[in-house]
């Protein structure tokens, strides 16, 4: 009884100090309440997009932000958890819940090998053989004819027992649940010791060999669970899109990832999230703003974002949950200002 | 398999490689001295090919073209570091590599702007589209060895620039400790954007020298700069002989891992996989070699920093 | 003091409960608005990045349509909206959702890629919204996987290089030489053509996606020496293809023929280097019938060059959705699912006739490629290699 009521402490401790993760999480939930009042429907979908996006960053930002590795590898842990997924349905296999160990299974130990032989570079060298590990997986199911290759497979939801996905925002509330349950869990991981240990990792890490701990243990851990949970948003993804494609994994799509969380901020609980949100608004509306201004380039809107990306990284402290965090403190500041009037 | 054919893929592999080490010279550069990942490099060959098919065009020269287009992508380069790339310094690699990205992104769109997506019409100069003879009965296009001769006259005159001269000696020191050179009282500031225009500069050959080969378009030269990367890391940071032997490399196994490995495959396994896995397995190559070098060699074959 | 902060932060939730509100009204305007008596039609194409130029040509050739039309689809009012995938399979669903679920389109259109089209077939077609297509053709979309509410306006991925293998066996050649980039689209081909050419098979070499240096290739080609070359290089890769066999003289070896490698995308890159090649297609810019004459010269007054049988296709996806609300009074799902199947559709190819999976059943020529009359290169009919060729794929399909 002491252990689980000291985590249910952790917990609203922890949800207390992520106010702004747990209040988008929370935006999630009731987000459908607003769109079937509102008639809009079509933005459930775009939510769930964002909502799977902002997982796969999330993983990516635990050795990203917290761990300093910069890997272009995990678009193909996204793609392996979709095509276990989808690979499963051809051998017949419709059982949701299989899907979702296989795809563990398979991120764990693709998350190993690929970490254990990355990790013994760093720097440039560290971001380049992800990227080819990365390469080789997408070469690899793209010769995969029998999956699809490049064409892809037109796949069905999974079955999750009583749940349908196919019945309406089902697959909306099981990506949540995902989703809450992935974020309860970095958050627990980041205030561990474990978590303490690898940002130390990423500041210092002779120093942590000089405690005696082993600098790449920690680092090759937190791969293989950043791994992981990529692999839940591919195999959600799967569900969600019913089609597979080795897209889903090319390197560019790892530098998607690091485009929102470097948005939302970098080495925040709620920056991924956060990002995925304008990073998704963005897509949707730059196009039209552009649009708008001057019709004859609309399909020119990328003129846009790329010089966007260049001032976020310039100007942009910490991202979106950087520049709500500091207007939020400032809001404080002057508010307990005006109360000792 | 005879032995001209072996000689005439050689001879390929050298061209794709004295190209891929035009890419790299500058990058290496770069990366080692200003230890800054300049992904919007690519972008730099596809400048240098369009500023030469255009004036080509225009004036109806190739070579007329290629002599205008050398000062102008080196003013693009000299004037990019001084805009934007000069405050990127100091960041960390992820955030170069997303301001990069977001320039790819930038210039791929200026050129669609400005030259429409079509590709462009370039073609081979009258003078140099014949044969020559490596061997008898072996015609091997004018232009191709041309492209070999200028890459390795690059080659050579990078060398001795950088072994042989003042300014060699302190890009030399700069790739082996910037800070130290700094101290030293080097205008490190002028230095980098001097050795940043000169890599855009051999950028831009690359792309020029295959605009008459290939297709002037928008992106074009994104392929080339996920190579030269491989190349570069092989070869080791910082290190233009390195990144030159690198790059030969490379382009000798790209090239002849293409054409010889299904063929090879074949005499072990049956057709149907020999084709299936044959050229998967010779995309992959590359990617293969690199990080068989990088798991014996973490810092490359011949890394400039001691 | 106390009442001072009450007030300030009262009027701060009162701007913006106002706020949100306006928003709430706005968007429930701009949905309402849309309920007239139009015929709303979403078309997805790629009109950013690389392969950009496609899609643009598709969206002038869609306009050309309206514009032939008078504005009006069937008599109705028409609204086209022209939405990008980029390429990416997800975006495209997310955009196939909001074209079904927000903008409540009556057709979905376009699609020029494969993947593309397997990513968003069913979300489309599940909501009861009919989909024709104007380029991709898959073949589980042909056979297993086909759905009736998809119909296409081009053709089946392996009935150009069928038709390629047909005449290159008729025409008596004895062997092949084949190169294709190793992705599905390419094994596709040279499998569609294997199924009409029964000689001899020189050479069958996979290049890399997006390859732009086949010097390797073509020296190896070299060495083989094979009677004939049949290649598929769409788009760039195309174009780096053909410069580069010219280049290296390889016209004194090998006669080449090609499937979607020489189209009036990639002419206007290559000039004379294209003359010469023979291919096959359904469509080319000199067949000979009152709506494609009157498409091809308003869409060369119009954009300065040849279109391209992309946008062929696309110009006969809006002749289709004018013919079917034409001729069944309505724009209703089912009754214009009946008319489509039936066939006989107006378009620049002729009557086009449909078969029971709602692939078209048309011909296929062989082309040569020429200088025109003002010495503009582009294709021309030589013979028709098939007539009324159906898609090997339609037995399997079973709605």
């Amino acid at each position: 009884m002491g252990g689980l009521s000291s985590v249910i402490k952790l917990a609203c401790d922890g949800m207390r100090d992520n106010r702004l993760l747990w209040a988008l999480i929370a935006g999630f939930a009731l987000f459908p309440i607003y769109t079937h009042f509102a008639d809009l429907p079509f933005w459930n979908d775009v939510a769930m997009r964002i909502m799977l996006l902002g997982m796969a960053a999330m993983g990516l930002n635990l050795v990203l932000g917290y761990g300093g590795m910069v890997s272009f590898g995990h678009a193909a842990f996204v793609g392996i958890g979709a095509y276990c997924v989808a690979i499963s349905q051809v051998y017949g296999i419709s059982n949701g819940w299989l899907h979702l160990a296989f795809a563990i299974v398979a991120c764990g130990v693709a998350g190993l090998v690929i970490g254990y032989l990355a990790l013994r570079t760093s720097g440039i060298y560290f971001i380049m053989i992800t990227l080819a590990f990365a390469q080789m997986l997408f070469f690899l199911f793209v010769s995969l004819e029998a999956y699809g290759g490049d064409d892809g497979m037109s796949i069905d939801r999974a079955e999750f027992g009583i749940i349908d996905l196919y019945a309406p925002l089902r697959l909306y509330f099981l990506i949540w649940a995902c989703l809450a349950i992935v974020a309860m869990v970095l958050m627990f991981i980041v205030r561990s010791r474990f978590g303490v240990t690898l940002r130390a990792v990423k500041s210092n890490a002779s120093r942590v060999e000089a405690m005696g701990l082993s600098p790449l243990r920690f680092k090759i851990t937190g791969y293989v669970i950043s791994a992981v949970i990529c692999g839940i948003a591919g195999g959600l993804f799967a569900s969600w899109q019913e089609y597979v494609s080795p897209d889903i994994m090319h390197w560019t799509r790892s530098g998607e990832l690091m485009i929102i969380i470097i948005l939302g901020g970098l080495g925040t609980l709620a920056g991924p999230l956060l990002g995925a949100i304008a990073f998704l608004l963005l897509e949707e509306f730059l196009p039209v703003l552009l649009g708008s201004l001057a019709p004859a380039y609309a399909e020119n809107w990328m003129i846009l974002f790329g010089p966007l990306l260049i001032m976020v990284v310039l100007f942009g402290r910490g991202g979106l949950s950087g520049m709500i965090g500091r207007w939020y403190a400032a809001r404080n500041a002057a508010g307990k200002g005006a109360d000792r009037r | 398999m005879t032995s001209t054919i072996i000689l005439e893929q050689t001879f390929n592999g050298l061209q794709a490689g004295v190209t891929l080490f035009l890419v790299a010279a500058g990058l290496t550069l770069i990366l080692g001295i200003m230890d800054f990942v300049f992904l919007a490099h690519g972008a730099q060959v596809m400048i240098g090919a369009y500023f030469a098919a255009a004036i080509t065009a225009a004036s109806g020269n190739f070579y007329l073209g290629i002599l205008l287009a050398i000062p102008l992508t080196f003013a693009s380069g000299y004037v990019l570091e001084f805009l934007v790339i000069r405050h990127l310094y100091r960041r960390d690699h992820m955030e170069q590599v997303l301001a990069t990205f977001g320039l790819i992104l930038f210039f791929n769109e200026l050129i669609r702007i400005g030259f429409g997506p079509a590709a462009l019409y370039s073609d081979l100069p009258p003078s140099l589209s014949g044969f020559v003879e490596i061997l008898p009965d072996t015609p091997y296009p004018a232009y191709r060895l041309g492209v070999i001769g200028v890459g390795l006259a690059c080659a050579l005159a990078i060398h001795l620039f950088v072994s042989r001269t003042r300014i060699g000696a302190m890009v030399r020191a700069g790739a082996n400790n910037p800070e130290m050179t700094a101290a030293l009282g080097v205008n490190i500031r002028i230095l980098f954007r001097l050795i940043f225009a000169a890599g855009a500069c051999f950028a831009g050959v690359a792309g020029m020298l295959l605009g008459p080969l290939t297709a002037v378009q928008p992106g074009m030269g994104e392929p080339l700069l996920i190579l030269s990367l491989v190349v570069i890391i092989i070869g080791g940071i910082g290190s233009v002989r390195g990144a030159f032997i690198a790059a030969i490399i490379v382009g000798l196994a790209d090239t002849l891992g293409r054409v010889f490995l299904p063929g090879l495959l074949r005499l072990v396994f049956d057709q149907a996989t020999a084709d299936g896995a044959g050229p998967a397995l010779a995309s992959m190559l590359v990617y293969i070699l690199m990080a068989v070098v990088l798991i014996f060699r973490p810092t490359g074959l011949f890394p400039a920093k001691g | 003091m106390l009442e001072i902060n009450w007030g300030v932060k009262m009027k701060k939730i009162m701007v913006a409960a106002v706020v949100l509100a306006a928003i709430g009204v706005g968007v429930y305007l701009l949905i309402n608005e849309q309920k007239k008596e139009v015929v709303r039609v979403g078309y997805m194409t790629t009109l950013s990045g690389g392969a950009g130029i496609i899609g643009k040509q598709m969206q002038n050739a869609v306009q050309l349509a309206l514009e032939h039309k008078g504005g009006r689809l069937g008599g109705m009012e028409a609204e086209v909206i022209f939405v990008d995938d980029q390429r990416k399979p997800d975006v495209a669903t997310q955009l196939a959702n909001r074209l079904v679920k927000s903008d409540r389109v009556d057709v979905v259109a376009g699609i020029i890629w494969s993947n593309v089209l397997m990513a968003v077939i069913k979300p489309i077609t599940r909501s009861d919204t009919l989909l024709i297509g104007s380029n991709a053709g898959p073949s589980p979309i042909a056979g297993e996987q086909c759905h009736e509410n998809f119909f296409s306006m081009s053709w089946q991925n392996d009935q150009t290089p069928e038709a390629m293998g047909k005449h290159m066996q008729d025409a008596g050649v004895k062997s092949v030489y084949l190169m294709a980039p190793n992705y599905q689209a390419g094994k596709d081909m040279l499998s569609g053509f294997k199924r009409y050419f029964k000689g001899e098979i020189a050479g069958e070499v996979y290049t890399k996606l997006g390859q732009s240096d086949f010097q390797a290739e073509l020296s190896s080609l070299r060495a083989a020496a094979p009677e004939t070359t049949m290649v598929f290089q769409p788009g760039g890769m195309g174009i780096n293809f053909v410069k580069q066999w010219k280049q290296s003289g390889l016209d004194q070896v090998s006669k080449l023929y090609q499937v979607f490698s020489v189209d009036a995308v990639s002419l206007p890159a290559l000039k004379d280097a294209a003359l010469g090649i023979l291919g096959t297609q359904s469509w080319s810019p000199d067949l000979d019938n009152d709506i494609n004459r009157k498409f091809v010269a308003d869409y060369k007054t119009k954009h300065g060059n040849y279109p391209s049988f992309y946008a062929a296709q696309a110009y006969d996806t809006i002749l289709a959705i004018d013919h079917a609300i034409a001729t069944s009074g309505s724009k209703d799902t089912d009754q214009m699912r009946a008319v489509l199947a039936k066939g006989n559709i107006p378009t620049t190819r002729g009557l086009l006739k449909m078969n029971s999976n709602h692939f078209p059943v048309q011909n296929f020529y062989l082309r040569d490629t020429v200088k025109d009359a003002d010495g503009v290169v582009t294709t021309k009919v030589l013979s028709t290699v098939f007539a009324d060729h159906a898609d090997s794929y339609a037995a399997n399909c079973k709605f």
